[in-house]
């Protein structure tokens, strides 16, 4: 079980990482790139910033987020905190990363990580049950949006049963090794899945005005392509 | 099966439709933004479905298909399958996903659901504006020849036909509407307007709604008005007189196309400025797509009679009568120039000078309720029962609500559909009116405009 142990959070916790890291480059360096692109084409070049800034400004810090649907957005906020800082403020979790990065920063407070920790799993627990139960949740759920809820419960519940051996129901190294090989998956598919938006949302506010900027030919060329351009209407 | 909507169509040619739809899409793709759009909203999708909550359509019809992340998933789908290297990998290990004529057929009846009014991209979390997804899945269908009978027909005579309008209005005959409105103000209100027709070097170029010229008198009386008591220095041009631009609702190329004509008639005209009437899409293609499509900075700026009519009240050029109207009045944003934040406080600022009882809806501006009839399903009276029952039942409650006897609506296309709303919601004592209607009750006119009293006596004779 050690040497599982150790293999799982030795060579394949590092290569998950890479996975994930030089993945998440490759698709914020995509989007970047897409998005510049779509903007030096654009026949009209003005975008409002302003309100574009406030647009993204508020649904990184959602204030008002709670204002539809209460129950669903608290839930749904509560994990996203939990999934955010744990993994990175953890004080187990910044001691795997020492020797892999420069771990410079402070670490969380046993007693809070712990608190976030139970919250993040009783919020995915109640996101999960609503995508599961409602019906209009399932018309609009697919595979991934439920594997993907799955997933981040058992990181979060193994991970803390592993953390308190005593209050385990289930052999604490056990937990262990789920818990990090479900981590190393959930690094894995990070840029593959919607979770990618992790990275991406800071641009989508912005992606979604340059959209209305068409390039000035746009009709004309798709005209040409599809030979209509003698077309009556 | 044959291709049916619950719109009108004119004949589909259906031989090889999912091969023409993908052909169509993979050059709107190479030669548009889209692709930037798509690329990343097929990617970080969450289908959280908080659009569910914001959507008046769904709101009413309470029926999955309406969310607008369902709608939006439509052609998701298709982008992932067909142009993303992993829909390529997961074809050939036997996904069974394959576009299907019928499949196109979902698409094209889901995305006539939607109002476009795009209250949805305010709460979403991450930003995705399904209002473009369904602009850009109907100019695709638009492509292999599925648009609204309604919508194309009326595209047809402005584009391609003799009259260059979509109420097939002849030049003459809108001319001959101004020389009757001329009178009828002169009549009715006291006040010598003028309308100038084809008058070279004018700042303002004056497009209208075409359809004011048949169904609102009063809104272009008003407007004209406004222009004539400020001294303005306007025309209307006979070549090209209409602000309608279906293009927005169906094709970025017939926008193109329409707005170009705007934009060529100021040209011809030696004019500055485009100067739209009370219509909230023709204010929207016009602001923001002649930038887009007729050289960017150097494009003609265009302004709404609002903002004018605004301008000219508090410069002191436009005198009106305070509390002129004594009903209890509100105001209904129009999702093509409140959702932006364009033209929200202008109209109110006009209505609080004027009305002695005005009152808002909740919620207002950029968060708004469309009244039903956005995205051009307005013009498609098959959908009337939709639009009204459906589209418009929110919007109904907000006017109950509000105890108003007269519900302003500054745009052509509100204004049809609100009657229609206020009509089948038992709303019957609520009057649907444009804003310049009011303005036109409360304006005091500089002494040139009034009518002399000898005018009167010799009218009479």
């Amino acid at each position: 079980m050690d040497a599982w142990i150790e293999l799982a959070r030795g060579p394949l916790f590092r290569l998950a990482l890479l996975i994930c890291a030089l993945g998440l480059a490759f698709r914020l360096g995509n989007a970047a790139y897409l998005l510049v692109a779509a903007w030096r084409r654009a026949g009209d070049r003005d975008l409002p910033w302003r309100s574009v800034a406030e647009a993204t400004a508020r649904w990184l810090f959602p204030s008002q987020l709670l204002t539809v649907r209460p129950f669903y957005s608290a839930a749904s906020f509560l994990f996203h905190v939990g999934i955010l800082l744990v993994p990175f403020f953890l004080a187990g979790h910044v001691a795997l990363l020492d020797g892999i990065l420069p771990t410079w920063w402070p670490t969380l407070a046993p007693s809070l990580a712990d608190t976030l920790t139970v919250l993040s799993a009783a919020a995915l627990l109640a996101v999960l049950l609503a995508r599961i139960t409602a019906a209009a949740a399932r018309a609009l759920s697919t595979f991934q949006d439920v594997a993907l809820l799955v997933l981040l419960l058992l990181v979060v519940v193994a991970g803390f049963f592993a953390a308190h051996p005593h209050a385990s129901p289930f052999d604490a190294r056990a937990m262990l090794l789920v818990h990090v090989l479900s981590g190393n998956l959930a690094l894995v598919l990070t840029p593959f899945t919607k979770l990618v938006h992790c990275l991406l949302v800071p641009l989508t506010q912005l992606l979604s005005e340059v959209g209305w900027h068409f390039p000035a030919e746009s009709g004309r060329h798709v005209a040409v392509v599809l030979n209509k351009e003698n077309e009556p209407v | 099966m044959a291709f049916q909507c619950s719109y009108y169509l004119e004949p589909v040619d259906t031989t090889n439709l999912p091969r023409r739809f993908l052909d169509a899409f993979a050059a709107i793709l190479a030669h548009s933004n889209y692709g930037a759009v798509l690329d990343t909203v097929a990617r970080i999708s969450a289908r959280c479905g908080r659009c569910a909550v914001t959507c008046p359509v769904y709101q009413a019809s309470q029926d999955p298909r309406d969310i607008p992340c369902v709608r939006s998933e439509l052609l998701l789908r298709i982008y992932r399958r067909y142009f993303t290297l992993a829909g390529a990998v997961k074809a050939r290990a036997g996904h069974p996903f394959t576009l299907t004529e019928e499949y196109i057929n979902t698409l094209a009846e889901e995305v006539y659901r939607c109002t476009a009014c795009r209250r949805c991209k305010l709460e979403c979390p991450l930003g995705i504006d399904h209002g473009l997804i369904t602009h850009l899945a109907r100019w695709i269908l638009a492509e292999v020849g599925i648009v609204p009978k309604a919508l194309r027909v009326a595209t047809r005579e402005q584009l391609d036909g003799k009259t260059h309008n979509t109420s097939a209005i002849p030049a003459a005959a809108m001319q001959d509407t101004c020389e009757f409105l001329v009178e009828d103000c002169r009549d009715t209100y006291g006040m010598k307007i003028a309308f100038p027709i084809d008058v070279e070097g004018a700042e303002y170029v004056f497009f209208p709604a075409v359809s004011d010229y048949l169904l609102e008198p009063d809104t272009l009386m008003g407007n004209a008005a406004v222009l004539t008591a400020t001294g303005a220095s306007w025309t209307i041009g006979s070549h090209y007189f209409d602000g309608i631009n279906y293009g927005l609702f169906y094709s970025d190329r017939m926008l193109d196309r329409i707005v170009s004509k705007e934009a060529e008639e100021v040209r011809r005209l030696k004019a500055q400025k485009v100067l739209i009437g009370e219509c909230g899409h023709a204010s929207r293609s016009a602001k923001f797509f002649i930038k887009t499509f007729c050289g960017g900075a150097k494009a003609p700026p265009v302004v709404n009679i609002m903002e004018y009519t605004l301008q000219a009240l508090r410069a002191g050029k436009l005198e009106c009568k305070p509390n002129a109207i004594d009903a209890r009045v509100t105001y209904h944003d129009p999702c093509n120039i409140a959702r932006s934040g364009w033209i929200i406080d202008q109209p109110r600022e006009i209505l609080r000078a004027i009305c002695a009882e005005y009152v808002d809806m909740t919620p207002r501006g950029r968060e708004n309720y469309c009244c039903g009839g956005g995205g051009g399903t307005v013009s498609i009276d098959e959908l009337r029962e939709f639009r009204t029952k459906i589209g418009g039942a929110t919007k109904a409650e907000q006017i109950r609500r509000t105890g108003a006897t007269i519900l302003v609506a500054p745009c052509a296309n509100c204004k049809k559909q609100l009657r229609e709303v206020c009509e089948d919601h038992g709303l019957d004592h609520v009057q649907v009116v444009g804003l310049h209607d009011l303005v036109l009750k409360a304006i005091v006119p500089p002494p040139p405009m009034r009518v002399e009293k000898q005018d009167d006596a010799q009218k009479d004779e």
